[in-house]
This record gives structure tokens, C-alpha cells and sequence, in this order.
């Protein structure tokens, strides 16, 4: 080699290059290449680019002979074949023989990269990137082109004198990139690991001029002249496996492969597989299933078509992971998605409403998960539709058909809803697996059932009162049949008492969930707390705990505040008064025995004696309004007391006055007869008048004589009589009446004569007892029947000032804002209360504009500002 | 024929004895609440001056605050006590 050193450039290129070129040819037949050659040929083109100026070029020249050379060979070979099988497996064998080579021949080339010579041939590779390129390729490669390095900077010092250490190193890189060169070669099968091992190889070569010549003459030469008929030939291979015959899957894999690595666009690799080989996969899928689909529907019908395009959806996927860059797959279903589904969208909908009644939770879920895939979310907008419809429909259905039973019973009634709810639920979680489009459809649907006025209605007045206009929106009773189911739970009925504690609260829950459709949630709210007044004052809760959760679990289902902290403060009261009312005893009783002894052992005489006397003071501002004072004589006996009380009160709250009210308070006497002893709950106006009888016990009274012994309201007293008179489901009733033909409580006249029962008993089984306990107190009312309407009224006046409230505070904010905006707003402030009718909005946005409020623009009408 | 009281419950509700309708400092009722409370009743309580004017007691006792000097009735401009019943 050193004798070569003085000889002229051009011989020193004649001189190795023939010797060299003979391992190239062999590495491109890949025939076996010692380990000797293989470094021979790394020096041979070191040499020649360090002795020879244009030896880079003039070796580019050679090799590009070379292997076009082969590839017209290779050319020639797959040419030959006929068949469209052979021609692919033809091609493939021949491609994976070059393209393995194309990612090691490169290697002993490596000096040319930095040759300016070459660079023109490339139109990508930059000579900045030789020198990165080699650096990274160096990371990447590891051992063997580390030492290629090596070697090549020894060599370039002092060629001969380093030779040795430098033997070694290139011996060992040899050595190591011709095991590796083999092993891909014989596994040329390509699994799948090996393209990974080649693409990682990529790395090394990827920039090499030598690979792009080599790549760029198989594109020019083979592959431009046969692609059509290869893409052809995969496609009719792919269409065979879809129709269920058995391919080599490896021939389509190895035509993409060949796609991809072709691509001499550096910025865009996967340019032409784009171009050709994607575009044909995607017009041959659809195209078959276009055939396939419309073919099925109408053989099989729309519901084993839903099957059909379910499975194939998932087969293609498959598929496309084989054949496809997976840059493709979404285009693929895209394009699969409009031809098994979007074009076939008005069928598979039309069984939906169907699929629905049915409950066919399989099949939905199948439609379901079909629907989602299409883009713009029509069919799954259209299911949804089917489903609000379906439940809106079935939801009223059911209840009208019920209607008998549960306008009178609010068990039921809350019953039947919550199957209802949980029946939808059901299909909605096994049918769209939760999705929240659907769960929004069903809370919608569900919305209008609940909320609907059909099957029973309550009617409030709606205008305000003080204009004189008196007309009724109907609303739905859900509120109040759901208030009064939670009483039934929360109180001590048959009903609560069967019930688990788990079991009240499971229940109670589920209360809530339907309060959460409820629109006029302010109803509901109004009837709880009148409910809840009545428990705490009877002291008929089953459990005061419960009482105390329930009204934490309205405050966590946003209900408005001042609401709930009134429910609060009522505890309060009779958690604190309970505690007052022991020293009040203490009071009453030091007063009653005009003694001031020892202080602790009256209290205990007091309990012990008199705890027949329980004062309940409530804060006016959180208990139900009771506006009005109903007057009434009482028994003497509790005559005595009031003063007392009044006056203990006094010296302890100074700067209050107390405010009795009757028609609440409440007691038990003992009524006894010639036929047994009786304890009965009693209301006080009840206790007031069987009081008239004590002195003349077999005296018919006359209503008029009663009025003025009680001195009760006239309608006060037409209601208690008319409960002692006819108190339903008892047998005998404590009063008797002349004449007896009276069928209700306004036919009671001037004279009518009541008398004392003395044959009264308590009937159990059919027969007389001669004890017992009896509530004659019903429901205690706790409203007079005026304050009754007031009560309704106060609904409407709240809910007008909780509007102008609303109204103001959103302008106040905004200053400027048109109506439609407006009204929004409103309704999402005022939702968590009731829902104000656009009727009402529009009244007090009026109001307040009377009132100089706000005004409206002067050039828009629909536009509102705020006054200061 | 006898009836006797075995036991009896009775409900009372209180109000403030108050000169006025309304608080002279926040103007609002004396049966709802100063302007800073949720509920009425013990927890926003009123308070008589020895002047025989009422407050609630946060108003007076924010007024009074504000006061540098003189503490006095914001509607008489006698000096401020508190009758203590």
C-alpha cells in the first residue's frame, strides 16, 4: 500500500478500485464477504479519497455503475413474473435483499460524505450533517462505529506506523457489522423485530449519499416502471383476505415498506406512500364495503347489519395496524366510518325508538358505540332524541294510567317515580354506558315528567295581589307529595317505623334525586318546613338525628341558603328552649306554691310534679309565619299559666313580648266515662271546647253557646267540632251531634246541638277497650284557613320579590344587558328556587321600570339599562 | 264524665318590644336582622340606650366605633349608654 503513495491520483483510483469493487458487487449480492474484505474496503476508500483529489467522485461515479447495474438485473428478474403472487414475492425478495444492503453498504463509504464532490448527487444531505451524522451515529451504533471512527482519524494521521491498534479496532467493527449484516439477511423474512432492528440501523446510514443513490436508482429504475401493477397486486391481495381467503400478508407489507423507504423527500418520508399506495388502500377498502354493506343491510336487516359493520370496523382496524403507517388509521376509519355507518345513518336510526321500548340494552349499546364514531355527533343527537321522547312518553303514560292511586297516596306517587328514574337509569348506563350526552337527554326528559301538570296540579295565584288581578298558573304537586313523603319517613307512621335507619336514609336520598328535577323547588321547601314545624312541635320525629341530616343534605343539593339556615335555627329553638323550659317550671312552680326555698329541690319537685307543662318559644323570624292571633278561652287550669310565663319571660329576655299561639300548642287529657279512661291527644282548641262539658257533663250545648264559651273564630270552631264530631277511622266518635244529618263543618248551625259521647270507647278488634291512647289531633293545622291562602299568596310575593331582587342585582352588575341575556341569567340564579315563568319576568322588569329602576334604550326596546 | 289535663304544650313565639319599626341606623326592621346577619332572633340582638332609642346592637356598636370622640345617639346626640334592664 505504501508504494501506492507516490504514484500519480488517477492510478492510485485505477489501482484499488478494481480490487474493491469486487467486494462491493459481492456485498450487493450478498454473498459472504470476509472479514478481511470488508476492512479492506474501508481502507481501500480512505486511501483513495486522501491520495486522489477527485477520488470521492470518482468512486461515487463507480458505485452508482454498479448498482444500477444490479437493479437492472434485479429488474430483469422480477419482470419475468407473470403471476401477480409471483411478481409481489419476486419483487419483495429482491427489495428486502437491497434494502438491507442499502443500510451497510453506505458504511465503508462513509469518507465520501465529507467530500464536497459528492454533495451535488445529494440533494438533501448537507455537509454539516456528515459531521453530526457520524456523531450520532456514533451514539447510536455503539461499539462498531466508534471504532470506525477510530480507525479512520488513525488512519489519517499516520496510515502504516498506527496500523496496528488500529487493525484491531477496525477488525472488531468489521467483524461486528458483518454478524449483524447476516443476521438481517437470513431472517430477510422480515419480521417484525427485524424492520424495527433496520429502522434503528437507519439512524447510521439515513443521510448517506451512497444510500440515497442506492435508493434513488431502485426508484428510477424498478419501482417507477411496476409500481402500478404492485399496488395492484397487494390491493387484489388484501380484497382476497377480506372476502376470507388466505394470503401472505408479509407480500402487502413489504410493497408499503418499499413505499416508505423510497421517498427521497427527507421532509416528508412518507410522501409517496401517501400519494399512491394510502390512496389506493383507502378507495379499494371503501369501495368494498360500499358492495358489502348495502348488500348485508338488505339481506340480513338493519340489526345484524349493526353487527356486521361493528365487526368489520374492528377487523379493518386490525388490519390497517398490518398494512397501514399508522399515520393512516385515522383517515382509514374516517373513510369506513362514512361508508358502514354515515351512509347507512337514516336505517340504523329508525330502529332506534324501537331498540328503546324494547330495552334492548345489547343492541343499543351496539348502535350507541357505532354512532359515536361518526364525526359530527348526528346519530348519537338523534338517539338522544328518541330517548328523551321514550322517556318523556313512557314516564307520563305510566303515571296516568296510575293516576288514581297516586294523587291520593305520595308513598306511591314518590314510589312510582323512583322506578321510573331508576328503570331509565338502567338503560341508560347498560345502553350508552353513562355517556353524558344520554344522561343529560334522560335528566331533561325526566325534568318534563316530573315537572309536568297533567296527571295532578297545584294552582297558584300568579299576579300580584295588590293590582286585583287574580288568575292561576298550574303547577305540578311533585313538590308537595315529595314533602310529604319525607314527612311520612321522618315522622313516626307505620311507614318509618318498618323501615331500617339504612333504609329511611336510602330512601330520603332518593327524594332529593327527584328534587333535583323539580322546577319549583321553593314549593317543595315550603311544605317540608311546614311538615317539619308540625314534627317539632307534636314531637313526632322518629328520629331527630335524621331531621338534622336531611336538612345538611338540602344545603349539599344547593338549596338556596336562607332556606335551609331557617330549618337550621328551628333545632336550634328546641334544642335551647328545652333547656329554658326546665327552669321555667322552676319559675311556675315556686309561683304556683309561694314558697322561695332551696332552689335544686323545687326543680326536682317541679319535674316530678309538674311536667305536665311544656313551653315551646319559638324565634318568629324562622318558623312559619303565623301572622295572625287566634283567640281563644282556655281551660283555667292553663289560664293560670300564661301570666306566668309571660312574666318569667320577661325577666329573662328583656326588651321581648312573648306572642302565644294556640292553634299550635297541644296537649293530652285524660277523659274519662262510665265506661273507661281515656288518654287523648288533643289540640287546644279541641281541649277548649270538650272544657265546656266539665261542669255540665249530660248538657246538649248549642253551637252559639260554644262559640261564646270557647270564643273561637267561627271557622276555627267549625273545624274542631266538625273533628270531634266526625274524626275519621274511629268508630265512636267523643261528640255527638243533633240533628245528625250534617255532612260537613259548614252546615253547622246557629243551633245545632253537640253532646258528650257517654257510651264513648276505643274500638280495637270490634271491641270496646276499656284504656287507651288516642290521637285526636290529626294533622295539626297550622295555619288558619285565612293565613292558609295568605300562605299561597306569600309563595307568589316571595318569589315576585326574589325576581326584582334577581333582576337588580344582575344589572346592577351588568348596566347594560337586552332582554334574552337577562332572562337567562335570571333563570340560572332564580333555578335552584323555582323557575320564574317568562310572564312573571316580564311584569317586574316592567315594575321596576315604573319604578325608576332602570329604563329601556331609547333605539332598542330590548335593551335595559341600569338606573343608579 | 271528667276531662283533665294530663299534660299540655304550648307555643309562643317572641317579638321585640321595640319605640319603632325599624332600626335607625340600617333602616331595616327590627324583626329581621342588621344588614351583616343570616337569621334573626338571639343572634342579632337589639340594645336600648339609657335615651330609650334602639338598635340593633351590631349597628350601634359599629356607629359607636366610628365615633372618635363623643359616643353618642345617632338620634338624639345625647351621649350613648346602654340601659341595662
Amino acid at each position: 500500500m505504501l508504494r501506492a503513495i507516490g504514484k500519480r491520483d488517477r492510478d492510485i483510483f485505477d489501482e484499488v478500485w478494481p480490487e474493491k469493487r469486487k467486494i462491493v458487487l459481492k456485498l450487493l449480492r450478498q454473498e459472504t464477504v470476509s472479514q478481511r474484505e470488508w476492512q479492506d474496503l474501508f481502507f481501500g476508500v480512505h486511501f483513495v479519497c486522501l491520495w486522489d483529489e477527485k477520488g470521492a467522485a470518482k468512486i461515487y461515479d463507480g458505485l452508482q455503475q454498479d448498482i444500477v447495474e444490479f437493479i437492472v438485473q434485479a429488474q430483469s428478474k422480477v419482470q419475468a413474473q407473470r403471476g401477480e403472487q409471483a411478481l409481489l414475492a419476486t419483487y419483495i425478495v429482491e427489495w428486502r435483499k437491497f434494502f438491507t444492503q442499502s443500510n451497510y453498504l453506505p458504511l465503508p463509504f462513509r469518507q465520501l460524505e465529507q467530500s464536497p464532490q459528492v454533495k451535488p448527487a445529494s440533494s438533501s444531505g448537507s455537509s454539516s450533517s456528515g459531521v453530526a451524522g457520524s456523531a450520532a451515529a456514533s451514539a447510536i451504533a455503539g461499539g462498531a462505529s466508534t471504532s470506525n471512527a477510530a480507525a479512520a482519524s488513525s488512519s489519517g494521521n499516520q496510515a502504516a506506523s498506527s496500523s496496528s491498534s488500529s487493525t484491531k479496532a477496525s477488525t472488531s467493527a468489521a467483524a461486528a457489522a458483518a454478524t449483524s449484516s447476516s443476521g438481517a439477511s437470513s431472517t430477510s423474512a422480515a419480521s417484525n423485530s427485524a424492520s424495527a432492528a433496520s429502522s434503528s440501523k437507519k439512524g447510521i446510514t439515513e443521510d448517506s449519499p451512497v444510500r440515497k443513490l442506492m435508493l434513488d436508482s431502485w426508484n428510477k429504475h424498478i419501482f417507477h416502471d411496476i409500481k402500478d401493477r404492485l399496488q395492484e397486486s397487494a390491493m387484489k391481495i388484501v380484497h382476497a383476505e377480506r372476502n376470507g381467503d388466505a394470503y401472505d400478508a408479509q407480500l402487502v407489507v413489504g410493497v408499503r415498506e418499499s413505499y416508505v423507504n423510497l421517498s427521497s423527500n427527507a421532509e416528508d418520508k412518507l410522501e409517496i406512500y401517501r400519494e399512491h399506495f394510502e390512496k389506493a388502500y383507502l378507495k379499494a377498502t371503501a369501495d368494498f364495503y360500499r358492495l358489502k354493506s348495502t348488500e348485508q343491510q338488505q339481506e340480513n336487516g338493519v340489526l345484524a347489519y349493526m353487527k356486521y359493520a361493528d365487526a368489520k370496523l374492528r377487523e379493518e382496524e386490525v388490519r390497517a395496524k398490518r398494512y397501514l403507517e399508522p399515520s393512516s388509521f385515522n383517515i382509514l376509519t374516517c373513510r369506513l366510518v362514512k361508508v358502514l355507518i354515515v351512509d347507512h345513518l337514516n336505517s340504523i336510526i329508525a330502529e332506534c325508538p324501537a331498540l328503546i321500548r324494547d330495552y334492548e340494552t345489547d343492541r343499543l349499546n351496539l348502535m350507541f358505540r357505532l354512532m359515536d364514531r361518526v364525526l359530527d355527533g348526528e346519530g348519537v343527537e338523534a338517539m338522544m332524541g328518541d330517548l328523551q321522547r321514550h322517556i318523556k312518553s313512557a314516564g307520563l303514560a305510566d303515571m296516568q294510567s296510575a293516576s288514581e292511586i297516586i294523587t291520593q297516596d305520595s308513598e306511591k306517587y314518590v314510589e312510582r317515580l323512583l322506578e321510573l328514574f331508576n328503570k331509565f337509569s338502567d338503560l341508560v348506563r347498560n345502553a350508552f354506558n353513562d355517556d353524558p350526552r344520554f344522561l343529560t337527554a334522560r335528566d331533561i326528559a325526566f325534568k318534563m315528567v316530573v315537572n309536568d301538570t297533567s296527571v295532578f296540579k297545584m294552582e297558584l295565584p300568579t299576579s300580584i295581589a295588590n293590582r286585583g288581578v287574580k288568575y292561576t298558573a298550574p303547577e305540578s304537586k311533585c313538590p308537595e307529595l315529595l314533602a310529604n313523603y319525607c314527612d311520612m319517613l321522618l315522622r313516626r307512621t307505620p311507614l318509618s317505623k318498618r323501615l331500617t335507619s339504612e333504609q329511611i336514609d336510602a330512601r330520603l336520598r332518593d327524594v332529593l334525586l327527584v328534587l333535583k328535577y323539580v322546577n319549583n323547588k321553593d314549593v317543595f321547601m315550603r311544605y317540608h318546613k311546614v311538615h317539619l314545624t308540625r314534627r317539632l312541635i307534636l314531637g313526632t320525629s322518629a328520629d331527630s338525628e335524621k331531621e338534622e341530616d336531611i336538612v345538611e343534605w338540602l344545603r349539599e343539593v344547593g338549596m338556596p341558603a336562607d332556606y335551609v339556615n331557617r330549618l337550621a335555627r328551628m333545632f336550634q329553638d328546641i334544642k335551647v328552649r328545652s333547656l329554658h323550659f326546665f327552669i321555667l317550671f322552676d319559675l311556675i312552680y315556686s309561683l304556683l306554691q309561694q314558697v322561695s326555698e332551696d332552689l335544686n329541690t323545687q326543680f326536682r319537685n317541679s319535674i316530678s310534679r309538674h311536667d305536665a307543662i311544656n313551653i315551646k318559644i319559638l324565634n318568629a323570624g324562622a318558623w312559619a309565619r303565623c301572622s295572625e292571633r287566634v283567640s281563644v278561652s282556655l281551660p283555667i287550669e292553663l289560664e293560670d299559666y300564661i301570666p306566668d310565663v309571660e312574666e318569667f319571660y320577661k325577666k329573662k329576655h328583656s326588651g321581648r313580648k312573648l306572642q302565644w299561639y294556640h292553634h299550635m300548642s297541644n296537649g293530652t287529657i285524660t277523659f274519662v266515662n262510665n265506661f273507661g279512661r281515656y288518654d287523648l291527644d288533643v289540640t287546644t282548641f279541641q281541649m277548649a271546647v270538650l272544657f265546656a262539658w266539665n261542669q255540665r257533663q249530660h248538657d246538649k250545648i248549642s253551637y252559639e253557646n260554644l262559640r261564646l264559651a270557647t270564643e273561637l273564630p267561627d271557622p276555627e270552631l267549625r273545624r274542631t267540632l266538625w273533628s270531634l264530631v266526625a274524626f275519621p277511622k274511629i268508630k265512636k266518635q267523643i261528640l255527638l251531634m243533633e240533628p245528625t244529618a250534617i255532612s260537613s263543618p259548614k252546615d253547622f248551625a246557629e243551633n245545632t246541638m253537640f253532646y258528650i259521647n257517654q257510651e264513648f270507647a276505643i274500638v280495637k278488634n270490634g271491641k270496646s277497650q276499656r284504656r287507651g291512647k288516642l290521637n285526636l289531633i290529626g294533622r295539626l293545622q297550622l295555619s288558619t284557613e285565612r293565613s292558609q291562602q295568605e300562605d299561597n299568596q306569600s309563595i307568589v310575593q316571595l318569589r315576585i320579590l326574589r325576581t326584582q331582587e334577581a333582576i337588580i342585582k344582575i344589572m346592577k352588575v351588568r348596566k347594560r344587558m337586552n332582554n334574552a341575556a337577562l332572562q337567562a341569567e335570571l333563570i340560572d340564579i332564580l333555578k335552584n328556587m323555582f323557575l320564574p315563568s317568562k310572564k312573571m319576568i316580564k311584569e317586574q322588569l316592567e315594575w321596576l321600570i315604573e319604578h325608576k329602576y332602570m329604563r329601556r334604550d331609547d333605539d332598542d326596546i330590548n335593551m335595559f339599562i341600569y338606573v343608579a | 264524665m271528667k276531662v283533665t289535663i294530663k299534660s299540655w304544650t304550648g307555643v309562643a313565639s317572641w317579638r321585640w318590644i321595640a319605640n319603632d319599626e325599624n332600626c335607625g341606623i340600617c333602616r331595616m326592621s327590627f324583626e329581621s336582622t342588621c344588614p351583616e346577619c343570616a337569621l334573626p332572633g338571639d343572634d342579632c340582638p337589639l340594645v336600648w340606650g339609657v335615651c330609650s332609642h334602639c338598635f340593633h346592637m351590631h349597628c350601634i356598636v359599629k356607629w359607636l366605633n366610628l365615633q372618635p370622640l363623643n359616643k353618642q345617639c345617632p338620634m338624639c346626640r345625647q351621649s350613648w349608654k346602654f340601659n341595662i334592664h
